[in-house]
């Protein structure tokens, strides 16, 4: 496809621990499947899929981890340039909560610090078994100034809602920025440096 | 550890380095089950990129090396069977010596008040006694006389003037703070020249309004993480064979790239930049229109000197550089063709070597800018970073942190079986790919090594002011004696997302004859005067201040030969660590070679599916990605393809 085809170009990236359901999100979005008991997801980079919203036409880029979050591993290129990431967790995996920390602590070190992020809680479908209550994650989320959605990827249910919403978002930080004359995108780094004691560090 | 490792793979890959992270990308993309795993927290080995902080903590690694207790691994030693026998591969990394770091940048972080307080009186007390010379300002005393307070260094009092070194000893006494310090570092790393720090604390706030704003290192610690610093410090041609084989692999899509924009020269003293294109030539004020027309002429002889034989035969076995003086090209004109252009060594390189290195350049010119190279935004450590990804997609298994304490080896067959890692869990492969750092002495007894040295410098304004800022360039300082190796200078600017705004990040290299500092500090003292000598009168001749420097020196083992190695068997292969050359030309065809010895039948790295093809081809296929090969193919020369090599450089 041509690059004319779109008026915005925007690249999601999603991460969260292994099993969080993050590929069956992208699947139910991009091709309306739900393939249960999938394995790793091989030779897929990205998954395109282009939406209209408000008569513009809106290419969204959606990076899956490869795997490589499994042994905690991720590449840091694999946060550059992403407009949006999605940090999902399972809400009936206490683990894929508590680990949310951690991720957000890569997030702040390579990621822009313009990204928006938003906070999935994946596997709605399983309520029965959920172990992090909406109340938690919705505490969390607002302690870290993301935005907050429960999803099931089986079931659909917010799926379409999450990356159209996102798409909104993205398209107003994209006008704004236009309008603030696109100045070079500072990246993050306001304070929680990671303070290893340093070598120069002695007065 | 969430999970543990599968155990049968068909590639283990041991070290996250380019030439490594190249074959983990090819052979996974081919198929095969790869496991790719390196000992350290992050990617690269010593092809890595830190931030500021992270660099400073690579650093402490690195000195506390000697002391460090290997964290509790099981024990290996039970588990090799009898018909088996075991290598064990290194815990220690040896690979970085020297280093030296040196703080000009105040350290004034605002809130160490009383600390400041303590060394302005200390300072202001004995430089009142000593400075008898004239001082253009009040608060300049004060900087200087603090600068050498608290240089320790023997090396660096010879080169102080006698005046400061009086003060400097008369100082240690009034200054207990300075001796405890002194002490620390004796304990923290014994019997080493390694690690110095000169703390050069107090700029005055009434001064820093007169001054321009002045980057502190309380600062570059606070924007740590837009630095990326890079431990080998390279450029890619962009007719060289690691960006083709990034177009190739479509591994380019993983990153950005802008075109250095400057190839400057150190010429009697001073830095002018070297017009290397046609336009370039043109455009230049500092060139004769005769030197031009020389220079033209030259140049478009060099693109395809083949054809004219006549032109240069008689002088083939002479030095380029003997040949350069018959073409009537000025002393001028010839240091930029054979230093800037050509890059090659005054003293040793022949004619046709010169005029090969000068065609290859030309021909480099012009694909993507008007220099012959580019840059990965947030540095080259990207670059491995981007191959261990692809190999991921193509189902690769990755794990950092992850010690691998032996190979197996079958003693029968002597073939190595597995490897043994620090769980003791074993893990079962055909063929092993190790960086060479993993090797234990004995397997490398035999193998004698070159070094790098390198420095890297943050610094507050650009060698060569332009009408930008945001200039990236290159400069080559031939060596003051001949046969000396030259020095590259590789000057980056915030916008390659490698240093914080304000400031530029400054990579040295040469090959090494002594330690990196040894080497390189005449470069830097020549281009660079530190923080605390800069004259504030003087704002437009001044050269640019370092804020911080650091020395190193990094073994370079890429002239080892595989028959070098004692005692490894045939299914364990040997990846080199970095060598000293501008381009990665090395260890593209290092993990070529290796492949194709690996899989001689089997493609290496070829494009693998485009994602959107996968989407307008219908529901399911991704799973037999393969098989949309043609269309891929024809992709390579759509206009979305080379938009994402272009992209950068017109911004």
């Amino acid at each position: 496809m041509s690059m004319e085809d779109y008026d915005f170009l925007f690249k999601i990236v999603l991460i969260g621990n292994a099993g969080v359901g993050k590929t069956c999100l992208v699947r139910r979005f991009t091709q309306g499947l739900f393939p249960p008991g999938q394995g790793a997801t091989i030779g897929v980079d990205f998954m395109i899929k282009t939406v209209e919203i408000n008569g513009e036409k809106v290419k969204l880029q959606i990076w899956d981890t490869a795997g490589q979050e499994r042994f905690r591993s991720i590449t840091q290129s694999y946060y550059r340039s992403a407009n949006a990431l999605i940090l999902t967790y399972d809400i009936t995996c206490e683990e894929s909560f508590r680990c949310l920390p951690e991720w957000l602590r890569e997030i702040e070190q390579y990621a822009s610090n313009k990204v928006i992020t938003v906070l999935v809680g994946n596997k709605i479908d399983l309520a029965e078994r959920r172990e992090v209550s909406q109340q938690r994650a919705e505490e969390f989320s607002e302690a870290q100034d993301m935005y907050y959605l429960e999803t099931s990827a089986k079931e659909s249910d917010n799926v379409e809602k999450l990356f159209l919403d996102l798409a909104c978002r993205l398209i107003s930080e994209a006008r704004q920025n236009t309008l603030v004359n696109n100045v070079s995108s500072p990246l993050p780094g306001e304070g929680k440096s990671i303070s290893y004691l340093t070598c120069c560090n002695f007065n | 550890m969430a999970d543990n490792l599968p155990t049968e793979f068909d590639v283990v890959i041991i070290g996250t380095g380019l030439p490594e992270s190249i074959l983990a990308a090819a052979c996974s993309r081919s198929g095969h089950r790869v496991l790719h795993v390196d000992s350290r927290s992050y990617y690269g080995g010593n092809w890595a990129s830190f931030s500021f902080s992270g660099l400073l903590s690579w650093l402490k690694e690195y000195q506390q090396n000697g002391d460090t207790e290997e964290e509790t691994a099981a024990a290996w030693q039970d588990l090799i069977h009898e018909t088996e026998e075991a290598i064990a591969l290194c815990k220690k990394d040896e690979t970085i010596q020297h280093t030296e770091v040196f703080c000009y940048a105040s350290q004034n972080s605002g809130d160490s008040v009383h600390e400041i307080g303590a060394l302005q009186k200390n300072a202001s007390s004995v430089a009142s006694s000593t400075f008898t010379e004239p001082l253009p300002s009040a608060e300049l005393p004060e900087e200087r006389h603090s600068y050498v307070t608290n240089n320790e260094m023997p090396a660096k009092h010879a080169s102080e003037s006698d005046s400061k070194i009086s003060v400097e000893e008369g100082d240690v006494e009034e200054s207990p703070e300075k001796e405890k310090y002194c002490g620390d570092k004796t304990c923290i790393h014994p019997g080493s020249d390694g690690d110095k720090v000169e703390n050069k604390p107090i700029v005055d706030d009434d001064n820093n309004q007169l001054k321009r704003n002045v980057i502190t290192y309380h600062q570059m610690v606070q924007e740590s993480r837009r630095f990326n610093i890079d431990l080998v410090s390279k450029l890619l041609y962009s007719q060289g064979s690691l960006i083709d084989l990034l177009i190739k692999s479509n591994v380019s899509h993983y990153a950005e790239f802008k075109n250095v924009t400057r190839i400057l020269a150190f010429r009697e003293g001073k830095v002018e930049q070297v017009p290397c294109s046609r336009a370039d030539v043109f455009n230049s004020k500092e060139l004769t229109m005769v030197e031009k027309r020389v220079l033209m002429k030259f140049l478009t002889f060099c693109l395809d000197y083949e054809q004219h034989p006549g032109e240069y035969q008689d002088f083939q076995q002479c030095l380029f550089s003997e040949f350069l003086k018959t073409k009537k090209l000025t002393p001028n004109l010839q240091h930029f063709i054979l230093h800037s252009i050509a890059m090659t060594s005054e003293s040793s390189c022949t004619t046709l070597d010169g005029l090969k290195a000068t065609k290859n350049f030309l021909q480099c010119l012009g694909r993507f800018g008007n220099t012959p190279f580019l840059f990965p935004l947030y540095g080259q450590g990207e670059i491995p970073q981007c191959f261990c990804r692809m190999c991921a997609v193509f189902g690769g298994i990755y794990c950092l942190r992850h010690t691998i304490q032996c190979l197996v080896v079958d003693k029968e067959s002597r073939r190595c079986k597995a490897v043994i890692d620090r769980f003791g869990q074993r893990i079962n492969a055909d063929y092993f790919i190790v960086e060479d750092s993993y090797l234990n002495k004995e397997t490398c007894s035999d193998v004698q090594y070159k070094q790098i040295s390198r420095a890297v410098l943050i610094t507050d304004q650009s060698i060569l002011k332009a009408d930008s800022d945001q200039q990236i360039s290159i400069l080559i300082v031939p060596p003051v004696e001949p046969g000396a190796s030259s020095v590259r200078v590789i000057e980056l600017c915030s916008s390659t997302m490698t240093c914080m705004k304000d400031t530029y990040l400054v990579h040295l290299t040469c090959e090494s004859s002594k330690t990196a500092r040894e080497d390189l500090e005449s470069v830097v003292k020549k281009l660079f005067t530190p923080l605390t000598e800069t004259e504030v009168d003087k704002e437009e001749l001044r050269k640019p201040s370092l804020l911080w420097a650091l020395y190193f020196n990094m073994r370079d083992s890429s002239g080892v030969s595989r028959s070098s190695y004692c005692g490894l068997p045939c299914n364990v292969y040997v990846c080199s660590g970095p060598d000293s050359g501008l381009g990665s030309e090395h260890a593209v065809k290092l993990a070529e070679t290796m492949f194709q010895e690996i899989f001689p039948s089997e493609e290496f790295c070829p494009p693998p599916p485009n994602p959107e093809d996968i989407i307008f081809d219908g529901d399911d296929k991704q799973a037999d990605a393969p098989g949309t090969h043609t269309t891929t193919v024809a992709n390579l020369e759509s206009p979305e393809e080379s938009k994402k090599l272009e992209s950068p450089l017109q911004s």
